[in-house]
């Protein structure tokens, strides 16, 4: 029991592949029995999620359920590049992951409004999933590269296949964008791996942690050029994925041309892996070149959350105003994280999963809301709180978190966002906090104007929320108020690990 | 050094070979021109298998590997040709234009 | 009894949850009565608490862990003291009457289950803010309070007057909220607490700095302004009448809005630690009552003379808190919210009878037809305009006793003139609503019983809540300040001549009122004539001195054009260069694709350039060195 019990990571990672199989086995034909085997293939990775939560020790800031196997090796000269098969899971991955793998589900659900080529969708789909629980649960660079471009690829073509109008424009741009972050991740581990002769992530941990050798290094000009260089690609990197403005322009095109289940994916999982990353290799990696960044962080999160809001409040797509929002709330994951303290580091990660949920609920609902009414701009749209008051209720749920309000998860996150920043940075932090004035303003145009007000004769006659839609639109509810009423159930696992974090870096 | 003007010779070939090669525009004088860039390589070998550093006998039987190849691949080049002549009803090299991206 | 104060907030949560889990499930009748029901045991718990408060006044607190940071540990909890006591009555009487008076009141529409969720889950967090044992949690409740406000405002959703003004309400107490937001987190960076113990502990101590001390007092009065509709975020207040007429009452009149004031009293410790504060908060205060008081005297809506009038009485306990006197000022608090929930319920019930009419100029003559109701709204007029024995007489003269004796003789002289001209545009409205002839066009229905009753029980305090100033040896304000450590009011003997002043000043007001509009000369004619010129005095006023129309050009339109401005940029700059790096390559690659002709002779010759050149390079060396 307790062998398989230290696998589960890898059984979480691969347990998408069975759902793989299994559709790769069906006939194309077969598109009710193919959606699903999907929908069931996402149910795997979540159950063993369950396990390991369950598992989990929280009391513990370390690595969790490490698993270490040789994989190959590149002889040079001398001596030996060893690359490894290692994951594991600490405080900072297990909510991350828990999210990915009921996001995932929900968005399968979602994906059953998907109407062609659905064999290739759901390959897709999976692999995609599989990739994301590879960067969660990767204890090792190269690993993590890996499958940071599984996503990648997956993403591009289920943008460029099933998108709408300018999917491939679109795809095009996500790929370019995106493929120069890969190139700036590679970048900065190839610098490491020079540096130190090793990917594994704990060593390195160790390695930078290592007073002596950093001595050893601070001597060596060429070496700390290289290794601010490589934290430098990687932040970067990271920065592009998140995305920081002016790096968003890929991901509204994302938002607005790509099918609605696999913007939730995007925007509720794949953004927050450039927070992830953020926190995993800059924060926890290069403790010492991180604080020297911190108030370009936080002044890049104040713009983010400035320009942000602004541009959601004139936007006319209701997928471009959340897109904007994704860039305004993004800019409190920066701020959580310039803040290099345990409240808003904690912030951070309270934002990467509370946002993952609150986006992935409002692009369900604009995926339901497309699919009746064929549009997406607010002002054709108006008082469908009549014909549909249940969608309209969750909607409005959704867009209070949005904005922040206490009791759903949105608040929690943005205030420990800010206590945190407000100890290091207080000046940068109160400029800050007029984006949550105008986050209500941008989110209550949005919800007012579809929901509230008279009613279009066009709409009278639009169905109200079928029960395939409101129990996954509920789940997410509910996660959102769980974690807004109490929120040690987040909050726990991850002060454990950030405490060890911050205790490392000495400060 | 008698090597020299087997070199000499080779070169010229060679040139000339490489001249026809780049710019005659009936096909098979391209094919004949790749033939000479050969035969000049030939005479360097044999060139180099009697008068080398190394003197031995391995030069020569490279040269007749080379010889038997290059009968092989005139026989396909003609053969390649005369599809492209069926196809095209030309032999002209500049209208082989469908290597184009 | 306090050990279970938990459980008073509880049972509205309770009957919020019902009710929106059973959505249409219910019947009408079904849901007023779960949410009635929940109500009543909150208000009798309440009670009970109260009563036990009486007679033993230490604080009683409980608390669960909510989130650990650090080593600090974040709890929620209750907690229970003599302030909390009182406004646990005052907002849940209220509610349980608000919420008995709606049966009537929303009978007939569409949506009574979910009015009375949200109904619900305001009482529910408006208790849940009066109990709140530390700022972290009054924050968070303070938030709910509003967006129940934000619902309720919005409740007729469909009506564009209502979505505009629901979401002003939302932004402009939002502006104050983050006022207080700060203010929470400086103090937990100031005091590593959000317990009020600790903070006033550490304050008193000395051991936050004085401008620190300044600095969150001046913020988390801005989250008081906003909330309690003082100037300049006032103007949600007045549109927010666009509600129900039970959710003015119990929300933009009674409860709600005076948590602002609430907030102040709490954290009054603090305030009384800097100087610069307390002035603040008087002046905003007296600046309100006047400036409001003068927007009531020419307004035409029945409920909008009452929000200004709500707006400009909020004000007044500022002026109260601002000039130390605490007691004063939760004393206004209690009785403001009994006259006040009265005269809204009446005014409910004029327009009730009158068919969803608001107009004043429409209306006329009712005291013929609508003879309780009449003698209802005298009686709150009676009160709020300061006559002698009812409660606004008592608690407008502590508070102008107070800013006497703080020193404060020009808001005194302010608070005065706020005096006269509430009872003049109170009596204004009751000569025009009940006196004169009828000009109402439909006939007028009865108001039903279920409406009259809860106005009777709010006639009780309205009439008797004064007398708790009169109980020996100053009980009441001696009882309220009892272990907290804050003077119930400056020091001094009050002047004999104040009362008699008051009640002259009110008594000219009601007069003059009585001269322009009770005596018929006055006809509706004439008050639909009152010029609506622009750039005059009455122009001005009925513009609300054109605040609104500063925000709309100050604020809002510069807001779109640098958001259109930023979203052009956006589009057109950031994109662009995106889209020119792209083309830049492509046309890149055009160039070299076009090389790419198909003869193998060129690429033949290419490569042999590119030999040539490669060892040109790879011999360069030998020739130049």
């Amino acid at each position: 029991m307790m062998e398989i019990a230290k696998a589960l990571p890898t059984f979480i990672l691969f347990s998408p592949l069975i759902g793989v199989a299994v559709i790769l086995w069906l006939p194309r034909q077969k598109s009710q029995w193919i959606r699903m085997a999907g929908l069931l293939g996402t149910l795997p990775p979540l159950l063993f999620a369950f396990f390991l939560a369950c598992q989990f020790n929280f009391t513990r800031g370390a690595v969790q359920f490490r698993q270490d196997l040789p994989w190959f090796s590149i002889p040079l000269g001398q001596q030996k590049w060893n690359f490894s098969y290692q994951v594991g899971v600490d405080g900072l991955s297990l909510p991350l992951l828990m999210m990915t793998a009921i996001i995932v589900v929900l968005a399968a659900i979602a994906s059953f409004s998907i109407k062609k080529r659905e064999k290739g969708y759901f390959l897709l789909f999976l692999l995609l999933e599989m990739g994301m629980l590879g960067v969660f649960v990767a204890r090792n660079l190269f690993l993590f590269f890996i499958f940071f471009e599984v996503t990648l690829v997956t993403m591009f073509f289920l943008i460029g296949i099933w998108g709408l109008v300018n999917r491939e424009r679109a795809a095009n741009q996500f790929l370019l964008y995106n493929g120069a972050g890969s190139v700036l991740m590679l970048l900065g581990f190839i610098g490491l791996l020079t540096l130190f002769q090793t990917m594994d992530f704990d060593r390195l941990l160790g390695i930078m942690h290592d007073p002596q050798i950093m001595q050893m290094l601070a001597q060596n000009e060429m070496a700390q050029k290289v290794l601010m260089g490589a934290f430098l690609c990687i932040s970067l990197a990271f920065a592009i994925k998140l995305p920081v403005f002016p790096f968003h322009t890929w991901m509204l095109k994302v938002h607005t041309e790509a099918p609605p289940p696999v913007v939730m994916i995007h925007s509720g999982i794949l953004l927050k892996m450039g927070a992830y990353g953020l926190i995993r290799f800059g924060v926890e990696l290069f403790p010492t070149q991180v604080k020297e960044i911190a108030t370009i962080l936080a002044v890049l999160g104040l713009i983010n959350i400035l320009i942000g809001a602004a541009l959601a409040f004139v936007q006319k797509d209701l997928r471009r105003i959340l897109a904007y929002s994704s860039v305004s709330h993004m800019g409190i994951i920066l701020f959580g994280i310039a803040s290099l303290n345990v409240a808003g580091l904690s912030g951070a990660v309270f934002q990467a999963v509370s946002h993952g949920f609150i986006s992935a609920l409002l692009f369900f609902f604009i995926g339901r809301l497309y699919e009746r009414t064929r549009t997406t701009d607010i002002t054709e749209l108006g008082g469908l709180a009549s014909p549909m008051p249940v969608m309209t209720g969750i909607f409005l749920v959704g867009g209070l978190a949005l904005l922040g309000l206490p009791g759903l998860s949105g608040f929690i996150s943005e205030f420990l966002a800010f206590l945190g920043l407000f100890h290091t940075q207080p000046i940068i932090a109160a400029v800050g906090t007029l984006g949550l004035v105008l986050a209500a303003v941008y989110t209550l145009r949005a919800v007012l104007t579809v929901g509230f007000g008279p009613t279009d004769t066009r709409w009278r006659e639009l169905t109200d929320a079928r029960w395939t839609e409101t129990i996954p639109m509920l789940t997410m509810v509910g996660v959102i108020l769980l974690i807004g009423v109490w929120p040690a159930v987040l909050g726990d696992p991850i002060q454990t690990t950030l405490e060890q974090i911050m205790a490392r870096m000495g400060g | 050094m008698p090597v020299t003007s087997y070199l000499a010779l080779g070169a010229v070939l060679f040139s000339i070979g490489l001249y026809g090669v780049l710019t005659k525009r009936n096909a098979v004088l391209v094919l004949f021109s790749i033939e000479l860039m050969l035969n000049a390589a030939n005479i360097n070998l044999v060139a180099f298998s009697k008068y080398g550093l190394y003197a031995n006998q391995t030069g020569q039987v490279f040269t007749l590997f080379t010889i038997t190849i290059a009968a092989a691949e005139a026989a396909v080049g003609i053969a390649i040709l005369f599809a492209l002549y069926r196809n095209r009803n030309t032999t002209n090299a500049d209208e082989f234009d469908s290597m184009k991206g | 009894m306090s050990d279970i104060a938990w459980l008073i907030p509880l049972f509205p949560l309770l009957a919020f949850l019902l009710l929106t889990m059973g959505a249409r499930r219910f019947s009408d009748g079904v849901a007023s009565l779960i949410a009635s029901g929940a109500v009543l045991i909150s208000a009798g718990l309440s009670v009970g608490v109260l009563i036990e408060k009486v007679s033993m006044v230490a604080p009683t607190t409980l608390r669960w862990r909510w989130l650990s940071l650090g080593d600090q540990s974040i709890s929620f909890g209750v907690e229970v003291n003599q302030l909390n006591a009182l406004m646990l009555v005052v907002v849940s009487v209220v509610s349980l009457l608000v919420h008995i008076y709606a049966r009537g009141y929303m009978a007939g529409d569409r949506r009574v289950p979910a009015f009375y969720a949200y109904l619900s889950l305001f009482t529910f967090s408006m208790l849940g803010l009066v109990l709140s044992p530390n700022l972290l949690q009054l924050y968070v409740f303070w938030e709910l309070v509003g967006v129940c406000s934000f619902l309720l405002i919005g409740f007729w959703y469909f009506k564009p007057e209502a979505k505009r003004a629901a979401r002003k309400a939302f932004i402009l107490t939002r502006i104050g909220d983050v006022g207080l937001f700060i203010a929470v987190i400086l103090i937990f960076w100031q005091v590593g607490s959000f317990d009020w113990g600790p903070i006033f502990t550490a304050v008193e101590a000395g051991k936050v700095a004085p401008e620190m001390i300044t600095l969150i007092a001046l913020l988390i009065f801005v989250g008081a302004v906003g909330k309690s509709g003082q100037f300049p975020l006032h103007s949600w207040l007045p549109d927010a009448m666009e509600g129900p007429t039970p959710v003015s009452a119990l929300i933009h009149a009674a409860t709600m809005v005076a948590a602002g004031v609430y907030l102040v009293a709490r954290a009054f410790p603090i305030f009384e630690a800097s100087d610069i504060a307390l002035d603040t908060v008087t002046y905003v205060g007296a600046f309100t009552a006047i400036f409001a008081a003068s927007v009531g005297l020419v307004q035409h809506d029945i409920k909008r003379v009452l929000a200004w009038s709500t707006v400009s009485q909020l004000g007044y306990m500022m002026l109260a808190l601002g000039s130390s006197g605490y007691v004063a000022g939760v004393f206004h608090l209690t009785t403001h919210a009994s006259f006040k929930a009265l005269l809204f319920l009446g005014a409910g019930a004029v327009i009730t009878a009158l068919h969803h009419e608001q107009d004043i100029r429409q209306m006329g003559g009712l005291w013929k037809t609508q003879r309780v109701v009449g003698w209802l709204f005298l009686l709150g007029c009676l009160a709020i305009a300061g006559i002698p024995p009812f409660s606004g007489f008592f608690s407008k003269e502590e508070i102008l006793t107070a800013a006497w004796l703080d020193g404060r003789i020009d808001v005194f002289i302010l608070g005065v003139i706020t005096a006269f001209l509430t009872a003049f545009y109170m009596f204004r409205l009751f000569f025009l609503v009940f006196m004169g002839g009828k000009k109402a066009k439909v006939e007028e229905t009865r108001v039903p019983r279920i409406m009259i009753w809860p106005i009777i029980v709010l006639a009780l305090p309205t009439v008797g809540a004064g007398f708790l100033a009169w109980l020996p040896e100053h009980g009441f304000s001696h009882w309220l300040t009892e272990g907290t450590g804050i003077a119930a009011g400056p020091e001094g003997e009050s002047p004999g001549w104040l009362p008699l002043l008051t009640v002259l000043i009110s008594v000219v007001g009601i007069g003059l009122a009585w001269l322009r509009y009770g005596r018929g000369r006055v006809n509706s004619a004439q008050v639909e004539a009152e010029p609506a010129k622009e750039f005059s005095i009455h122009g001005l006023l009925s513009h609300a001195y054109y605040v609104d129309d500063l925000y709309r050009w100050v604020f809002v339109k510069p807001y779109r054009w640098i958001s259109l401005a930023l979203t052009w940029l956006d589009r057109y700059v950031i994109a662009g260069l995106v889209k020119g790096i792209g083309l830049l390559f492509q046309n890149l690659g055009r160039i070299g694709s076009t090389m790419q002709n198909g003869q193998a002779q060129t690429y033949a010759l290419v490569s042999l350039l590119g030999l040539v050149i490669l060892i040109m390079g790879l011999s360069a060396g030998r020739w130049f060195g």
